[in-house]
Formats: C-alpha cells, structure tokens, sequence
C-alpha cells in the first residue's frame, strides 16, 4: 500500500507539466485527460498518505487551538492582540500570577511580597532556581531589567507602563530579591502581567531595533523563555505557531508534549474542523455554535464568563480640553444626567441577552463585572434599572422633559428634543440589533431616534468629534478596576474617555481608590465610584456577555475555568490550564480539581481512523475518473456525430 | 486597459517602428505607476481611523502611550514630511513596518505572496483551461444539451457567492455527509509542523489547495466559457470554414484549427488583464479557506488603517495589472503591426 501511495505521490510534478506541453501538441488530448485525473487521484489520496504521519507521532501528544486570530507580534512589547498575550503567556513568566478563582494576585516568579508602612517599598521574594530555556538561571536582575525597559519609556512602555504607575525604580540587591520604589503608593500592585525577558538576550535589542524586533525562532533556535512552553515555530501574522513544551518547567511539566495554534479566518470552517478532530479546542465562537456542538458526543461546548461588558454611551458634552468649549453637536437632552438616568429604565436588557446576545450573559449593571466578585458593586434592588417604560416616563416628566400635543416629549424650555443619533459597530451584528430595539424603545417614551452603523474606526472619529449621540460598544476589564474606572474621568477626555463623562467628584475618589492599600476600604471607595457612575449614567451597561468554547473532551480535559466556577477555558490570565490540562485517558482525578472539565466518551464514529477514509477515498475517486472519463468520451462522440449529420 | 481597446491606426502617417511603440508603451506605464505611488499615499491616509487609536484601544490608558507609538512609527511627522519619506523609502525599496504586525511590509508581502499566488493563479489558469474548453463546446453545439447545460452551469456557479460555495464544499468534503468521510482539510494552507518547502510539505500544500482552487476555479469558470462561446459563435458562420469543411477536413480540426484559433483573442485579453489581478487575491475565499494571502492582508490593513501595509499592497496589485497589461500591450504591437500608432 504504502509504495502504490507513495508513486501516486510522487506524480503531481508531471500531470502539471503536461498540461502545460499538452497545449501546443496536436495529440495532447489523452495526455491531458491522463493528466487530469492524475491529479485528482492525487488530491483523494493524500489526506490518507498524509494521516500515517499523524499517526506515528502518537507517543508525542499534540494539543491544537483552533484561534479566529493571528498573532500580531510575538514581541512582548509590541502586540496588542489576545492571541498574542495568549503565546506571551506560554513562553515566559510573570512576577505574580491570576489566581483561577477570581484573578486576584497569586504567586509567581515572586514567591511572596511585601509592602513598607508607607506604601513605597514593595520587595518581592524571587523564586531560587528558575532556569531560561538555554539554561541560564532567571533571577531577580532579569525581572528588574524588564521593568527597568519598561520605565525607561519608549515602545516598551506602550502597553506595559501603566502596571508600573509610581513605580521610580526597579532593582535587584541580589538574585533573589526584587525592589521597587514608588513615588506614592499604588494600590494596582501587586498585580504586574508584564512578561519577564531575558537580560542575556534582550541587552542586544536596542530602542531603534526593537520597533521591529519579531522575538521569534531564528535558523531553527526556539525563543528562549522560562515559561511552560517555547516557540519552535512560527511567525507574527503567519497562520500556525507551533510550541514543544518546557519538561524543567518549574511549576511541574506539561502533560502535553506539543501545543499548536492556527488561525482560522472565520469560524464556521473552525467548528468544522473542531468536529472533524482537526483541532482540539475552538474559541470566541457564537451561543448558536455553542448549541449546536452542546448536542455532540465527545465535545463540551460552554459559554464561559469574561470579563466583557457591552454598553449603550451618551455624549453627556464633548468640550475641546484645551480651550473647554464645547466641541460638537450632541444632543442637548443628553447632557442632563437626569434624562440620562430616566433612560435606564427604557432598555430591556433581558430581551437584549436573548435576542442580540442568543441568551449567552447575564443583565449588566456596572462597569466592574460581576466576574470580579469582590470590587463589582451590585446596585441595591431598589434603585436598580428594570425595564419600566412608565417609570422612564415619569422620571423624564419630573426633569421637564414632558410630552408635547404630538406625543413627542421637548427640551424643558419647550423646544424640541432633536432625534437621537444611535450609532452602532457595522462588524458588529449584535450592536446594530441592540441600537433598533433601544430605538423602539425610545419611541414609546416619545424620543425620536435614528440609528445608523458605522465601522468602529469611523465611530471613533466621530465620538472624539463630539458628533453623536448615543452608540453602542464594549470594554473588556481587566482583573484590577483601576483602568476601567479611570476611563471615567475629566482627564481621559479626548483620550480614551467616549462619554466625554467629567465628574469632579468621582476624579477625587478615583485618586484616592488607587492609593489606598486597605482592601476594604478601596472596595468602599471603588463601589462608590460604581454607584456614581450608575446614577450619572454616561453608560448604561446592558450586559456581561460571554465567550464561546468547545473543547474535543473525548481527547483532552482537565480544564479549570477562569474565574471559577462559571469562567472561560482558556485564553485566561496566565497559562495556567496549559500545563494542568491532560490527555483525556490520564486524566485521574484532575489533580483534585473539582470544577475542572472531565474526558467524555467519543463520537460513535470516530474510534476508526485511516483506513475507512483511505477506501472510500479510493472509491470514490475510482467513481469520479470512471464517471468524468465516460461523460467525457460520450460528449466528444456526441459532439462530432451531431455535426456530420 | 483602455489602452488594449485603442482603435487600429487611424492615421497612415507613418506606422512607428516596434521599438518606439515598445517605449511609448513602457513610458505610459510608468508614468501610471508613478501616479499610482502618490494616489496610494494620499487615499489612505484620508481614511477614517487612527492605528494607534484601533491597536491601542484598551492597552493604551493614556496620551503619552499613544504619543509614543506614533513617535516610533513616524505618525506624528506632519503628512508632507511622511509623504516623502515614503517617496524615499519606496524608491530604495524599503515599504515601511506593519504598525500592526511589526514586521518590514516587504517581508509580510513576501510571505502572503506566494499563497495567493498559487491559490488565484491556479484557479485563474484551470478556468481559463476549462473555460474555454467548455465554452468551445457549447458554441460549437449551440442549443445542444452540453451547451444548455454547461452555460446554465457556469452561470449558477458565476452568480453564486464564492463564500457559499466554499462552505458548501467545507461541509460535504472536508467534514464529511453521512458515509462520506472528510477528504480535505477546512481550511489552512499546510499542516503544523509540516515543513513546506520538503517533498511531503509541497503534497500537503496541494491537498489543502485543493477545496479553495476548486472553488475559485468554479467561480470564474463563466468568465471564460461566455466569452469563449460568444466569440466562437461570431467565427461559426465565416466563410473559411465553410472552406475548411469543403475541403473534407474532420470537424474536429476545423474547430481546432481553424474556428478556435480566431475566437481566441478576446479570451486572451481577459486572461491577460486577470493574469495582473492575481496579486490583488480573493478576500472571500481567502477568509473562508483561512489562506494568509495578500487579499486578506489587505482587507484587514484597512479596519486599523495599517497604512504602510496597504500602500504596499495596493503598489504590488496596480504594478501587477500595469506590467500584465504592458506585457499585453507589448504583445499585441508584435501580433499585429496595425496598433502602432
């Protein structure tokens, strides 16, 4: 079997030859068709002669990620993407860790840490006997080094500065012993997900180098990292990265030998492949997917919690922050934190997670997930948004936004309320279903409103003119509340501010929230900011959405989600699952975790492989040369006995 | 393209010499090339959207970390200033760094180039092959069953969107219906770990080649076969075959030598100008097959906008479509002396 392969292998060289010749002879016709089906045969046979390679390798373990995305930079400095965190996350190691519970800070690199009285001295105590992947030793200087790089400013600090806030100095005292020195205290940390490097190598990489420093594997020399996996292959913007795992890894080897990622473009095909057992595990897919793999033997398929929060924003008064004139035209209405909070009541979010959400999350309420337990603020039941039109009605009524003779509510003064500019995401199918149903909703309290899309860079433009009304996006929120209640604030206007909210209030509390270092009393503050920000409304949070996954459980399991329970499988803080996660007939006891996911039986058919594939291939190329040959022969006969007679 | 449509010699005034023409020629193709450049530059930057503002949406937490990006990668220069040292950096054939990816935008061009080329100019050579093979048919048996049905075919396949079709034949062959096994693989361009460059890499290449070709293939087969049958049809009624038939030739040779030879030109010109559109890629197929080609790179360049990535692009597709057509151009003054003007 194996020669008669390997010979029909081999031809795909001549047919594409011949074709070529067969063009200019007069008796190319046979060859051609010879050719033809040489290459057909070819096509059906190769996945068969293909599938023994995968095969062979069956002592080597090979866990394959199915991502939606590319890499877009294996730098650690320079990407922005998830995936690229993702592989940032397998190669190197951090100070602190996530924990799987709620994503608070957990050990690391640091074993411990510890604060002065005053805020201003955080001394970590680095873990003895972490090796790179070259063998040599990662200590305190590395660390030190990195963030050294980091405070130093450039391209370095883009992404990672702002975990370093305060942060004046970086340095070991030996190899053991990290220090930072802050201007004032910060009470972020220790929570620092930037990625350690190593001095050894990164001391080559100057400034002017590093804005195209790719960090990938160079003439067959895998990345050198320290975490449970290095890159042997792969490429920014390539479409599979491929990792063999760190068997000296510290916090104990990974139980898979190989990791391999590839990116699909859209994700059906990826589902495909999912059910196919092309790939091992499918992300970021649809509740519909999600569903629909629900029903299949052999795959667990979950909508897990992240961190994600989709909302409707209002302009509440685009200024120019130079001069502080207003910049703009948003509508007038909107500016009144009243007319904005009565709207909270006219959006029916339970409607809005079923119907543009296909029932994938939970009803949002403030800008900190429910996922981070302990900062998110649940606001009492009494003052919380319900849907309630009346309610909406009565509140605009009391503000002076009253009903006019044609049912359309005017401006206090008695002018007309402008129709609202909804703008919602064109890529987005959800933001658009989300902005018609709130414009209906609108119209029932006698607002006009008019929605319209946009692509997301558009609607940037736009929101940083001051020319909307309303639209509709999301936030993703990491662990600390810290970034995503500094978006509120009068300084962020013109930056990354979209409600152009300014509250000299909440700055005050703001300020204070990331200098204090007593938990409870941070969480007093930060809820307070939370309740402030539900109150003002330049948000109204509509949901805590959720992210698609399938995992192929007849293969692989022990997956503990993040946060725990309920979060997502991978694509986590950290790499966590990646060396806890097992082949599904050595999975045990999972270790003791309970939450994580357990091996389920196969899919009815796919306990054979290989060789029912090969046959019917064989068969059904066999029909297709055997059917293509004859309709080709009885149409040439055909065409020349029609035309003599 | 117009130029391929210019007249026959209008004026006798002297027929230019082949080397003039040629360099006439070549002269208008760079002078649309060098237009081309400076249109490349302007169009994007016109374009909504800010790249850091995009990349940096949620990374970023404040102005300076915006400034700063846009120190590295040139943004905060006023436009003139970019503008010439894109000049300067084009012309030394440097095309500037992905502000997305990082990398030199030569070597990621370099990269999706040959994917979209073996992907667009395979499918551009089998439906031009089978194009015309199909369309000389048809004509040849106008009304006939074949004809009826193939045109009917083609035009289905031609109106059908490509992604449709793509998924279509994901589903039943590379996952599999019923009984049928999965064949080939969903998408990709080769297996991990699977050297592209060894013997074995370049089989798994085809294999995973095989379901986006055959798509595109099916899609463009119309474009050839219509035009193919149209133009064979104009040649059926000529008197020289009535010759070559009166002579006692086979019908087989008076269509093969005689009928299909004269209807090929027009198809010519359609294979030439789609031969210079190849570098442009096929978006659809591309993201339904997850092939990194050009057409992707592209089309994703503009949602940040990345503008170094898709000036380089775009100079890549125009330069393609102006040689394809000079080298037309140029075939054409040899083929037939009478469009040297």
């Amino acid at each position: 079997m194996q020669a008669v392969l390997r010979v029909l292998v081999g031809m795909p060289g001549r047919p594409g030859r011949s074709i070529g010749r067969g063009r200019r002879r007069h008796s190319g016709h046979r060859t051609r068709l010879a050719a033809a089906l040489a290459l057909v045969a070819t096509a059906l046979l190769v996945p068969s002669a293909a599938q023994p390679a995968g095969a062979t390798s069956e002592k080597e373990v090979t866990f394959t990620v199915a991502l939606v995305n590319e890499v877009d930079s294996f730098n650690p400095f320079l990407g922005f993407e998830a995936p690229s965190f993702e592989m940032w996350a397998l190669t190197y190691d951090y100070l602190t860790n996530y924990s799987m519970k709620d994503m608070s800070p957990t050990p690391g690199l640091a074993k411990s840490w510890k604060t002065s009285k005053d805020g201003r001295t955080w001394t970590f105590d680095v873990r003895d006997g972490v090796k790179w992947s070259d063998g040599v030793p990662l200590t305190a200087a590395d660390v030190a080094y990195t963030y050294t790089r980091v405070l130093g400013g450039g391209l370095e600090a883009t992404t990672w500065a702002s975990y370093l806030d305060s942060v004046t100095s970086a340095t070991a005292p030996d190899a053991t012993t990290l220090v930072l020195k802050l201007s004032r205290p910060n009470s972020v940390l220790p929570l620092l997900p930037i990625p350690i490097i190593p001095e050894h190598i990164w001391k080559d990489v100057s400034e002017k180098e590093l804005k195209s420093y790719a960090a990938e594997p160079s003439k067959g020399e895998p990345v050198v990292g320290s975490g449970p996996f290095r890159l042997v292959e792969g490429t920014a913007s390539g479409s599979t990265y491929r990792f063999e795992k760190n068997p000296d890894y510290w916090q104990g080897a990974p139980h898979v030998d190989e990791v391999a990622f590839r990116v699909f473009k859209s994700d059906d095909p990826a589902v495909q492949a999912l059910i196919k057992g092309e790939v091992d595990f499918v992300e970021d897919i649809t509740a519909l997917q999600v569903k629909a793999l629900q029903g299949r033997k052999g795959t667990t398929a979950r909508n897990g919690v992240s961190p994600l929060f989709e909302e409707i924003a209002f302009n509440t008064g685009a200024v120019d922050t130079t001069t502080d004139k207003p910049l703009g035209d948003g509508n007038p209405a909107l500016r009144d934190k009243r007319f904005r909070h009565a709207l909270g009541y006219a959006v029916d979010r339970d409607r809005l997670i079923k119907s543009a959400h296909q029932g994938a999350g939970e009803v949002g309420s403030s800008v900190v997930p429910s996922a981070y337990g302990n900062f998110h603020w649940e606001p009492p039941k009494d003052d919380a948004f319900t849907f309630d039109l009346e309610k909406a009605g009565r509140l605009l009524d009391e503000a002076g936004y009253k009903r006019g003779a044609d049912g359309i509510r005017t401006m206090p003064d008695g002018k007309p309320i402008a129709p609202l500019r909804l703008f919602a995401r064109s890529e987005e199918k959800s933001s658009v279903s989300i902005m018609d149903f709130f414009k209906e909703w609108l119209g029932d309290l006698g607002i006009r409103a008019k929605v319209s899309a946009m692509e997301s860079n558009k609607l940037t433009e736009t929101i940083l003119e001051g020319e909307y009304d309303a639209f509709q996006w999301n936030w993703y929120v990491e662990p600390d509340p810290d970034a995503i209640l500094d978006v509120f604030t009068c300084a962020q206007r013109g930056g990354y501010s979209d409600s152009w909210y300014c509250n000299p209030e909440y700055d005050a509390l703001n300020k204070a929230q990331s200098g204090e270092m007593d938990e409870t009393k941070r969480v007093a503050i930060t809820d307070r900011m939370q309740k402030i920000l539900y109150d003002d409304a330049p948000y109204l949070v509509t949901a805590y959405t959720t992210t698609g996954e399938a995992v192929r459980s007849d293969r692989f399991a022990c997956f503990e989600p993040q946060p725990d329970p309920g979060g997502v499988l991978l694509v986590q803080y950290g790499a966590h699952n990646y060396v806890t996660m097992r082949p599904a007939d050595q999975a045990g006891d999972c270790d003791g975790v309970t939450s994580a996911t357990r091996p389920t039986l196969a899919a009815g058919s796919d306990g054979e492989d290989g060789s029912s594939p090969l046959l019917l291939g064989v068969g059904v190329a066999v029909a297709v040369l055997v059917g293509g040959a004859g309709v080709l022969l009885a149409l040439r006969r055909r065409g020349s006995a029609g035309e003599r007679e | 393209m117009t130029t391929l449509a210019t007249a026959p010699a209008q004026r006798v005034s002297g027929r230019a010499s082949y080397p003039r023409y040629a360099a006439s020629k070549a002269l208008g193709a760079l002078a649309s090339l060098a237009f081309v450049l400076v249109v490349n530059f302007f169009l994007f930057r016109v374009l909504p959207g800010d790249p850091a503002r995009t990349l940096g949406r949620g990374r970023f937490k404040n102005a300076e970390q915006l400034e700063e990006f846009n120190r590295a990668y040139g943004l905060d220069q006023p436009l003139p200033q970019q503008f010439l040292t894109f000049l300067r950096g084009t012309l030394t054939g440097d095309l500037g760094i992905s502000l997305r990816y990082r990398v030199p935008v030569a070597d990621l061009i370099w990269d999706r180039l040959w994917p979209t080329v073996l992907l667009v100019g395979t499918s551009t050579v089998l439906a031009t092959l089978i194009g015309v093979y199909i369309g000389m048919l048809g004509a040849w048996n106008r009304g006939g069953r074949f004809d009826r049905l193939s045109t009917g075919a083609t035009l289905t396949l031609y109106s059908m969107p490509e992604w449709w079709l793509g998924l279509l034949l994901i589903a039943g062959l590379a996952v599999g219906i019923g009984p049928l096994p999965g064949l080939f693989p969903t998408g990709g361009l080769h297996s991990t770990g699977m050297d592209p460059s060894s013997p074995a890499g370049v089989v798994d290449t085809c294999w995973h080649l095989v379901l986006p070709v055959t798509t595109l293939t099916l899609a463009y087969l119309a474009d050839y076969s219509l035009v193919m049958r149209s133009s064979l049809l104009d040649e059926l009624g000529a008197d020289y075959l009535v010759t070559a038939r009166a002579k006692g030739l086979r019908d087989v040779a008076v269509r093969r030598h005689h009928a299909v030879r004269n209807a090929l030109l027009p198809t010519t010109t359609i294979a030439a100008i789609n031969i210079g559109f190849v570098v442009s890629g096929a978006i659809t197929i591309e993201t339904i097959f997850s092939i990194p080609g050009l057409g992707l790179l592209s089309s994703e360049a503009l949602s940040i906008p990345d503008y170094w990535v898709l000036q380089g692009t775009f100079l890549i597709a125009s330069a393609a479509v102006i040689v394809a057509n000079l080298a037309a151009n140029l075939l054409y003054g040899l083929l037939d002396p009478r469009v040297r003007t």
